[in-house]
């Protein structure tokens, strides 16, 4: 297979406008005459099911919660970066497209980011548009906070509920189209298959969650935007549902998956407190302005943390990087934070967690100035912990957060099955190896109000007009694999149940192909995976019926997938021989324990070519052309 | 006019009418309020407001008739907002608790039947009588009867428990919310119905209470 | 971290046509460090093990913003903490030997699907007629172009805070809607970007609320305590304000 990204000719600051110019349109009588399915409504499904049906398309909208609104977007706290420069302090299209391909150590390709950073602007003009109420200065004007990674003040934010605000806005324009008759809406369906057609995306297999029927959807051309896969780790900042199964049955349909192995850590999550635990809550980055990392000299050492004096406390980021100090980028105070505790110095009942102390800020500003910032932070982490950070510091831990890796997709959002979309999280992205803060929101609105709408003509111009057929032999024989497979859960009937699975290979994964990565430790998960797997469809317990609301078969489902898939990131983590952005290979650092690249041999994004059932996969290789900006090591000493 | 039809039927346009009637309702308790606190003045005081109130003959039908279509209207919304809410959930939860709600909340569809049944023994009593009693004779006669003191106290301090919540409530209908002066709107909603309950309620009692009562 | 054991009385209640009933369970070890949702994923874990089928509830997030979670619990929805789903609803707040009844949200407007797991898509009929403002991607003027009050903007984020969990109307004695809509409503009855279509969107929604089978507000305040969101009624005054602006004042029926 030749892999064809497909950018565009011309210099990088034309390359979108061109683009647009030389691709051909739909006739706008035409475009009711097209279906298009979009599974995912989160912000990048959302957002492209509305623009899509503005433009006159007949959009299928998909979900598996029981309403649009509740995309795991909805839980993004940050912010959104855009290139505006309200704020004169230097920022410009060109270097929002630079930090994020730098904060993405050079893993991405440039065309996707510059046009990225164009598109920004526009992002906040529509969302202002819609009513999406920004913080606002004094005056009226939008407000804007920094970001990690970024040294200008960037973001845009709604309080800690940025993600929440935009969502609102997608899902009022989603539901507008739903009120116009073109968008029709399948809350609690979950994709389950993808039909392909001599070819080409042309439908899907659902299961309706309520009453467990599967159900079929014919369209034109296909939009996954459902997410990313961060729940493989059983615990993860992500909410319950985010799955993989979407992508990675359309990876075995012939969409290729491309840089599965990179995964965020995000360093200020809440720690885990005991094996019954079901998620991971994340605490905004921003503590880290104020909060002093620190944790005990000695190993061991088990004191209450208001009884170990000054001269025994280890402030190890302020020591290591003393000119970033505790502001250092998220995966290398994950990093250091997984090292102390290895080293045993870890706090808490588990020893898995490292202080985040305010005692020095409380002293310097008062407990009115730090209640003012952070108060709503230390309530909610008081909610959780009963703790008060305001006497107790807080204790944090690194946490699974955000996939970079995804399906692969052309600069037209398209992956290598025709007429088969992948938008937001669920592709491979911009962001490379690493994401900045705020990002993620601002890429999976790029794609769906603004690229999808203008790349997916050029796909449908070409394509027949007829309407497919869901009474065609693909569309039973997709209908016969999901109800076998579902079948199949039901009857195993074995002894351990389903969070049992996932807890396990969440826990291998964490421990080989998490936040550091070795050759022994992925080859050894290499070999213990399909083990999990053969347990898993001997020995599961899935109880209930198909013909009902069923969510242990729900999740069963979702963990059988994430099993196969786990295999996959393993084998990506070990052809990765460099280190890049979040993913470390320890057999790949500096002197200074620092990640190294060897952008001679890796300066290309893997992509996967599915192999078949228990066959390996082919790795197809793009070249990452620079030729905009100059490849550096990153340094924050 | 279907206009009028389709917003009064609509739930907000039902709770205004009810707030609209209730304020017509509450401003002639005022007025009631004023006329009745001339028994307090003494016999030839009260008669005298009576015997002018009723030189206004054209006057006083008109304003009985608007205000007997008031209740009318109120009662009639009320009675259709009562009977609506109760199929608003047909399945009733086995343990619920109230937090923000207060007594005079609850009690609004009650402690306004109670007064309806007031006001019809009230007209009997005052209104549909055709005695040749004077004024003050004839609430002397039918107060001084322990049972109709009782009754007329029970009623009254229904009455305040229903404007209670009535008074704060028709603002809340009518969008009249603004953290700036709620807490005044909450107190003065409180004192303004406790006052009235203790005035009206001052008669009864003095007329069971004070043997020189309106002599 | 303490350990608790309680008494769990949860309606079980197989689809929309059945009847349903409370079933007794008897909850083992409860970590006091638990969320109320995990105490219910241990509970099922258990039922599962022996053959039984596992409580239905929904949950998403479970960090208190996606508004899928919600139940009952001894008689307030989202349990008894205050400004709390009841994904963030924590097990110290219970004491050993407890009793807990959880039910579903109820109201017409709201199907029992399963368990505990209930229809609110009324909410989202609601908003379709008029949740938003009618602006079609691009062409959107500088977002800087209209200033907006730093209060202003803030007021109205007081608002659409709102994670359409449903919570208000399973605690209205009238399982009323007029909290969800007033807050939608104020959004943008406060924002200059709403005012436009204000009068349309103020009598389509509410219409829409009364079509749904959602009761009368009675002025009550229930809606408030349980919101975990802390949304004020004053958002319903304002929505009663807009209602009787557009059904008098505007030309709009
Ligand atoms: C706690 C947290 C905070 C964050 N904060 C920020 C931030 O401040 N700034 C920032 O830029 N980014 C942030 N992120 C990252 C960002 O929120 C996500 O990357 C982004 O929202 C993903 O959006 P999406 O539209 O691609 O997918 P999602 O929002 O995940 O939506 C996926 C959709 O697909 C549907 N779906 C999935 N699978 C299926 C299936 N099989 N069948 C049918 N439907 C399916 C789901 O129902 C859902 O509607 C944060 C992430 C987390 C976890
Ligand atoms: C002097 C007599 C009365 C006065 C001053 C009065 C006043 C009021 C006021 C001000 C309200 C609040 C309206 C709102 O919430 O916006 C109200 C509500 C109400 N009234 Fe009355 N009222 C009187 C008599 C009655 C009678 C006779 C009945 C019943 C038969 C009645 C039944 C109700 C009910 C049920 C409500 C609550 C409606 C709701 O909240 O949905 N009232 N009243
Ligand atoms: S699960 Fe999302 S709010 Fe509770």
């Amino acid at each position: 297979m030749k892999l064809d990204a497909k950018i565009p000719e011309g210099p990088l600051t034309e390359k979108w406008d061109r683009h647009r110019f030389n691709s051909k349109l739909v006739n706008p009588a035409n475009k009711r005459k097209y279906d298009i399915i979009v599974v995912g409504t989160g912000l990048a499904g959302a957002s492209a099911a509305a623009s899509l049906a503005e433009l006159g398309y007949n959009v299928k909208s998909f979900c598996i919660q029981d309403s649009p609104r509740r995309a795991h977007s909805i839980a993004a706290q940050g912010g959104i970066n855009a290139a505006k420069n309200y704020q004169n302090d230097g920022d410009s299209i060109f270097r929002l497209f630079y930090d994020t391909i730098k904060g993405g150590d050079f893993r991405a390709r440039e065309a996707n980011v510059y046009r990225l950073a164009q598109i920004s602007n526009n992002i906040i003009d529509q969302c202002v548009a819609q009513g999406v109420p920004f913080a606002r200065e004094y005056g009226g004007q939008l407000a804007n906070r920094s970001f990690g990674g970024a040294q200008v003040s960037r973001t845009f934010y709604a309080r800690g509920q940025t993600g929440q605000q935009l969502l609102l806005g997608a899902y009022g324009a989603l539901m507008r189209q739903v009120k116009e008759g073109k968008v029709t809406l399948y809350p609690r369906r979950e994709m389950m298959e993808l039909v392909v057609i001599d070819g080409s995306a042309k439908g899907i297999v659902t299961r309706n969650l309520l009453n467990g029927q599967l159900e079929t959807y014919a369209a034109h051309a296909v939009v996954l935007a459902t997410g990313g896969y961060g729940n493989v780790y059983f615990l993860s900042t992500n909410a319950m549902a985010s799955n993989v199964t979407a992508t990675w049955r359309a990876h075995k349909q012939g969409a290729c998956f491309a840089n599965p192995c990179f995964v965020q850590i995000h360093p200020t999550c809440i720690p885990v407190h005991g094996d019954y635990q079901s998620k991971l809550t994340l605490m905004s980055e921003s503590l880290r302005n104020d909060g002093r990392v620190w944790v005990p000299h000695n190993a061991d050492d088990k004191r209450d943390p208001s009884q170990i004096p000054e001269a025994e406390r280890d402030y190890y980021l302020e020591k290591k990087y003393p000119s970033f100090g505790n502001l250092v980028p998220r995966d290398v105070a994950s990093r250091n934070a997984k090292e102390q505790c290895d080293a045993g110095k870890g706090v808490g009942e588990t020893g898995l967690a490292v202080y985040l102390d305010f005692a020095e800020a409380i002293q310097r500003d008062g407990e009115s100035v730090i209640s003012q910032k952070y108060g709503n932070l230390f309530q909610m982490y008081e909610k959780i912990t009963g703790q008060d950070p305001m006497h107790v510091p807080m204790k944090i831990y690194p946490a699974v957060h955000y996939t970079m890796g995804g399906l692969w997709v052309d600069y037209n959002l398209m992956t290598t099955v025709p007429g088969l979309f992948a938008l937001g999280e669920a592709n491979f992205s911009d962001h490379g190896a690493n994401r900045l803060g705020a990002s993620a929101l601002m890429q999976g609105l790029a794609d769906g109000y603004f690229v999808i709408p203008a790349t997916i003509a050029g796909y449908l111009a070409e394509t027949d007009m007829d309407r497919p057929d869901t009474d065609s032999p693909e569309f039973k024989e997709a209908e016969q694999k999901t109800e076998a497979k579902i079948t199949r859960l039901l009857s195993i009937n074995g002894k351990r149940t389903i969070d049992d699975f996932h807890r396990e290979l969440g826990l291998l994964m964490w421990d080989s192909c998490g936040m550091a990565r070795n050759e022994q430790g992925l080859q050894d998960a290499l070999k213990k995976l399909p083990g999990i797997k053969e347990e898993f469809w001997n020995n599961v317990l899935v109880p209930g019926t198909g013909e009902q609301l069923n969510q242990s078969l729900e999740r069963a489902g979702r963990v059988a997938d994430f099993i196969e898939f786990s295999e996959l990131m393993v084998l990506d983590a070990l052809d990765r021989k460099e280190s890049c952005g979040c993913h470390l290979r320890e057999e790949s650092q500096t002197e200074e324990n620092e990640a190294l690249r060897d952008d001679k041999n890796y300066s290309y994004v893997s992509v996967w070519d599915y192999g078949g059932e228990n066959k390996k996969p082919t790795l197809h290789k793009e070249n990452l052309v620079f030729e905009n900006v100059q490849l550096s090591q990153r340094s924050y000493k | 006019m279907g206009w009028i039809k389709q917003i009064i039927t609509t739930s907000i346009g039902k709770k205004s009418v009810m707030a609209v009637t209730g304020t017509g309702l509450i401003i002639f308790l005022f007025f009631h309020l004023v006329g009745n606190s001339m028994i307090f003045l003494g016999r030839d005081m009260f008669n005298a407001y009576a015997e002018n109130l009723h030189r206004l003959d054209f006057a006083v039908k008109v304003f009985e008739i608007g205000l007997l279509i008031l209740f009318l209207i109120h009662i009639l919304f009320a009675t259709l907002l009562f009977i609506e809410n109760l199929g608003s959930r047909p399945q009733r939860y086995a343990v619920k608790k109230d937090t923000r709600r207060t007594w005079g909340s609850k009690t609004m569809p009650y402690t306004g039947a109670t007064i309806l049944v007031f006001l019809v023994v009230h007209l009997i009593n005052f209104h549909f009588t055709d005695s040749n009693l004077t004024l003050s004779e004839l609430v002397r006669s039918v107060l001084t009867q322990p049972y109709y003191a009782a009754l007329y106290i029970i009623c009254l301090l229904a009455l305040a428990l229903h404007i209670s919540h009535g008074i704060w409530s028709l603002c809340q209908t009518l969008g009249i919310n603004q953290p700036k002066y709620n807490k005044l709107l909450e107190s003065g909603a409180r004192s303004l119905s406790i006052a009235v309950g203790a005035v009206f309620i001052l008669i009864p009692l003095l007329a069971l209470f004070y043997s020189n009562f309106l002599l | 971290m303490k350990l608790i054991n309680l008494i769990v009385k949860v309606w079980r209640q197989e689809n929309e046509t059945s009847s349903g009933s409370f079933q007794t369970l008897k909850s083992g070890p409860i970590s006091t460090d638990m969320s109320f949702l995990e105490m219910l994923d241990v509970l099922n874990e258990k039922l599962a093990k022996v053959g039984k089928e596992p409580i239905a509830f929904d949950h998403d997030c479970r960090e208190g913003i996606c508004g899928m979670c919600g139940a009952v619990v001894n008689g307030h929805a989202h349990g008894p903490e205050n400004e709390t789903t009841l994904c963030q609803l924590h097990m110290r707040h219970f004491n050993d030997g407890d009793t807990l009844v959880i039910e579903p949200f109820r109201a017409r407007a709201f199907k029992v699907v399963k368990d505990l797991v209930v229809d609110r898509s009324a909410l989202d009929s609601i908003i379709a007629e008029g949740g938003y403002v009618s602006v079609n991607t691009g062409g959107a003027p500088d977002g800087n172009a209209v200033p907006i009050p730093q209060d202003t903007a803030e007021q109205a984020l007081d608002a659409s805070a709102c994670i359409g969990c449903g919570a208000c109307v399973a605690a209205c004695p009238n399982a009323s809607a007029m909290l969800f809509v007033g807050a939608k409503v104020s959004q943008y009855a406060l924002l200059p970007q709403g005012q436009p279509e204000s009068a349309r969107r103020a009598l389509d929604m509410v219409r829409k609320m009364d079509e749904s089978g959602f009761g009368n507000c009675g002025n009550e305040r229930e809606c408030e305590a349980a919101c975990p969101k802390g949304i004020s009624i004053r958002n319903i005054a304002r929505l009663n304000r807009e209602f009787i602006k557009a059904a008098i004042i505007s030309y709009e029926k």
